[in-house]
């Protein structure tokens, strides 16, 4: 019976239907070429070895056995590479915890129904949202909090976020909420019930905000910049700024900070290596993404 | 439940106490033991992607003990505008740190707020660097109302770019040097369309540029300078006496328009010019796409930079001539100014007393003590001194830390504070080598001094000259593009008609202002 109605659905998918799926995989393999030839070239042109620089299509089809692995030598070998690195896991590790910690709590009370003025808190959080401070007194705040060279500077003043505070209140809000009233019938405090009965159910949206919260940390370029003095405090997006910026380098001395490899190569191989913790954290994180994301946006 | 809940709760307070502290790092304690001057200084790094000087490097400690500083050092964003923001943001917190590196036109802002202070007093209280580092210019260079508010140290070498030429391409097509601007065009075309690699393919072209726009460089920017030289229209500027102004007003520029729609349209210039980067440039002349060029001295001939061309044609030979005449006998490589760091003390470390520390540590930077060891690290460690006296890499124990070594050369990062472009630098920075595959002897340095030989057009303080707001220099540089490539056809009557618009949008104002601040300033030659 099931497969005779298989059969009628394929034999009702009309020629047009045909066309439109042809070209939505016509779109989607154009959109993989778009993102996988702009991978392809940074990758290899971060094996490729000083004699092929400057060669035709940046050298993308030069044979592996010909690639070098100069750049990550120099890299892994750079003090300076590996302290930044260090950095930026103190930064993630430390930004995401921080987030999470305060955004689960804020996001749980939002989302009781019977919390008095309700409303006006969410319209409260939702205003610096809208209407940003600015850099200024936000680096005043920072200074005056003491925070100025130290690491919290980075993650602290952004660590909540409205939008995902607001995407996760309407997850919770998704929860029966017959298992939170049969808790509080029990005796069960709030924080008990968050602890015990949400969170355990909120693995998705956890996961999908803590990767929000992880990309924006792991970038971050400028509050690092801004209040980050001491330069053993630097994190990776900072030194991978000062690499690609080391364009004119050669320009004024006879030497690099890398040693012999070529600067064009050390620059892709910063790059890809800056991205490997995200590319190999997101397969992982990828079954709750999607999960998360729907289940909390479509609830409004 | 409720064991779990408090179990769970206990291990995220122990978790929050434990990583905390860990998070909380940060600078080094500020306070100084007794009688020891602490003082911050941001500076710019010279190479901003190497590390910094290691915690334990040797200068701290001869700082303080000689000087009884504690040097708290902070290198700047690498980019320009990263180290503006951060100044900026430091100072609307009056947080400016005691000595910093800082661009003229973010000073100009800092000086009216009162949150710099002046350091005329502090130039006789340091003779040796003020005989190495600060003449008259320099001087004039950060002064604002009659008073000096940064100690302005000479910057990159100037006159170091030449204009190039293939000589084994010229030999293979048996042409002379051209020496005016009509043979520079024939030799131009024999290299588009003569085949002088003798590869059977049309595959070079005779001009190689890319637009490099800057405020003294205007539009089409330094790499086309001496097609501009050639009818006296080099820079964005005219700083003589008699011609002060803009250059776009002068009749020369329109004649160099006119020679440079003519590269375009018999295609003598390479078609990708006006999208080349500057690294897409550098790679096109090593691939050998071009045959002349206006380059920078180590930019060509540095052993890393070199080294590709030398690999795919260890017979070709760069030359450096002399920018060709034009109709009326007018040659030049392109304007030059002169460049400078500027140091600025900030407001809040002058009431703290601090000046006359600063100009003791600046005075011994100068010494050959702080000269060679900000420059070059320590002897038998990071260099060794030639045979004249140059400290070279070559003969230190390890080599890794020699000062171009991975790890020596974060103990030079403050380089830039001691070096003024003196001989035993510019001898260290550019040594003599011998090419890997043509075997052929090369010295960027002997190279620089041949550039500096040839014809150039003074044009000091022309980058610090007014500049147009972005909408007049969008319409000015799109403008001139769109008559080069042909949107807008370049003829007398078309062009004065636009020099009017452009007068009118706001180029006179831009004209009448620069020309004003040339007078203040007393810039013009």
């Amino acid at each position: 019976m099931r497969k005779k109605k298989q059969v009628s659905a394929i034999a009702a998918s009309t020629k047009g239907d045909k066309v439109f799926d042809f070209l939505v995989n016509l779109f989607l393999v154009f959109m993989l070429v778009v993102i996988a030839v702009p991978m392809w070239s940074t990758i290899t042109l971060s094996f490729r070895p000083n004699a092929y620089i400057g060669s035709n299509l940046q050298g993308m089809f030069l044979a592996p056995w010909k690639w070098s692995t100069a750049a990550y030598r120099a890299l892994l070998g750079n003090d300076g590479f590996l302290m930044a690195f260090k950095n930026s896991f103190k930064i993630l590790i430390g930004g995401v915890a921080t987030s999470l910690f305060l955004t689960i709590p804020l996001a749980y009370v939002l989302s009781i129904q019977s919390l008095p003025g309700r409303r006006y808190l969410t319209i409260l959080i939702i205003i610096p949202y809208i209407f940003n401070v600015g850099l200024i007194p936000t680096y005043l705040l920072v200074t005056k909090l003491g925070l100025i060279d130290k690491i919290m500077a980075v993650f602290l003043p952004g660590a909540v976020s409205t939008y995902n505070t607001l995407i996760m209140r309407s997850f919770f809000e998704g929860i029966p909420n017959e298992l939170k009233e049969s808790a509080r019938i029990d005796g069960a405090s709030e924080i008990r019930i968050l602890v015990m009965i949400i969170l355990p159910l909120s693995k998705a949206i956890i996961m999908t905000i803590g990767l929000f919260y992880g990309v924006g940390f792991w970038n971050d370029f400028f509050r690092a910049m801004l209040y980050l003095n001491s330069n053993k405090l630097q994190p990776l997006p900072i030194l991978l700024r000062n690499i690609l910026m080391a364009s004119g380098m050669n320009e004024f001395v006879e030497i690099s900070a890398f040693g012999d490899a070529p600067i064009e190569a050390i620059k892709a191989a910063s790059v890809f290596m800056s991205a490997i913790p995200m590319i190999v954290a997101y397969p992982f994180i990828q079954k709750y993404f999607t999960k998360g994301t729907l289940l909390g946006s479509v609830k409004g | 439940m409720r064991k779990q809940m408090s179990t769970w709760l206990v291990l995220v307070t122990i978790l929050a106490l434990v990583v905390m502290p860990l998070f909380s790092q940060g600078a080094a304690d500020k306070k100084a033991s007794e009688g020891t001057t602490v003082i911050e200084l941001w500076y710019g790094a010279a190479m901003t992607e190497a590390g910094p000087p290691p915690e334990d490097w040797v200068g701290f400690q001869i700082i303080k003990d000689k000087l009884n500083i504690d040097l708290k050092i902070t290198a700047l964003p690498s980019s320009e505008g990263d180290q503006d923001v951060k100044i900026q943001a430091a100072a609307a917190a009056n947080n400016l740190p005691d000595l910093f590196m800082v661009r003229r036109e973010v000073l100009a802002r800092l000086v009216p707020q009162g949150l710099v202070a002046p350091v005329d007093d502090l130039y006789a209280k340091m003779p040796v660097r003020t005989a190495n580092h600060y003449d008259e210019v320099s001087r004039r260079n950060a002064m604002f109302n009659g008073k000096s508010y940064g100690l302005s140290d000479p910057g990159a070498i100037i006159k170091n770019e030449g204009l190039l030429i293939r000589k084994d391409w010229l030999d293979n097509l048996g042409l002379a040097v051209p020496t005016t601007i009509e043979e520079l065009f024939t030799v131009m075309r024999a290299f588009t369309f003569n085949d002088p690699d003798r590869n059977g393919k049309h595959d070079t072209w005779g001009y190689g540029s890319f637009e490099e726009i800057g405020s003294y460089e205007g539009w089409p920017g330094r790499r086309l300078q001496p097609i501009f030289g050639a009818f006296g229209a080099e820079g964005t500027w005219d700083m003589t006496e008699a011609n002060a102004g803009l250059s776009v007003f002068k009749d020369g520029f329109y004649d160099a328009m006119v020679y440079l729609k003519r590269m375009v349209d018999e295609g003598v210039i390479d078609p990708n010019w006006m999208s080349y980067k500057k690294d897409d440039f550098r790679a096109a002349w090593k691939q050998g796409r071009f045959g002349i060029m206006r380059e920078q001295n180590a930019a060509y001939a540095a052993q890393s930079n070199y080294a590709p061309f030398d690999q795919n044609f260890p017979d070709g030979q760069w030359i450096i001539i002399d920018p060709p005449k034009g109709p009326k006998g007018h040659a030049s490589v392109g304007p030059y100014t002169a460049n400078f760091r500027v140091y600025a003390i900030s407001a809040k470390a002058a009431q703290a007393g601090k000046k006359d520390k600063i100009a003791e540590l600046l005075e011994w930077m100068a010494s050959d003590e702080g000269y060679y060891l900000l420059g070059w690290g320590v002897e038998g460690v990071n260099y060794t001194l030639d045979a004249n006296g140059i400290p070279v890499a070559a003969g230190v124990p390890d080599p890794d830390y020699s000062f171009t070594g991975p790890k020596g050369q974060v103990v030079t990062q403050l380089r830039n504070m001691v070096f003024y472009n003196g001989d035993v630098e510019l001898y260290a920075r550019y040594p003599t080598y011998t090419t890997a595959v043509s075997k052929k002897q090369m010295s960027a340095l002997d190279v620089l001094r041949e550039m500096q030989t040839k014809k150039w057009t003074p044009a000091v303080g022309s980058n610090t000259l007014p500049t147009p707001n972005a909408d007049l220099k969008r319409f000015y540089e799109q403008s001139l593009s769109e008559f080069i490539t042909g949107k807008r056809t370049l003829n007398r009557a078309n062009w004065n008609a636009w020099l009017e618009e452009f007068r009118k949008l706001g180029g006179q104002a831009w004209n009448d202002a620069g020309v004003a601040s040339m007078k203040e300033n007393n810039l013009l030659n």
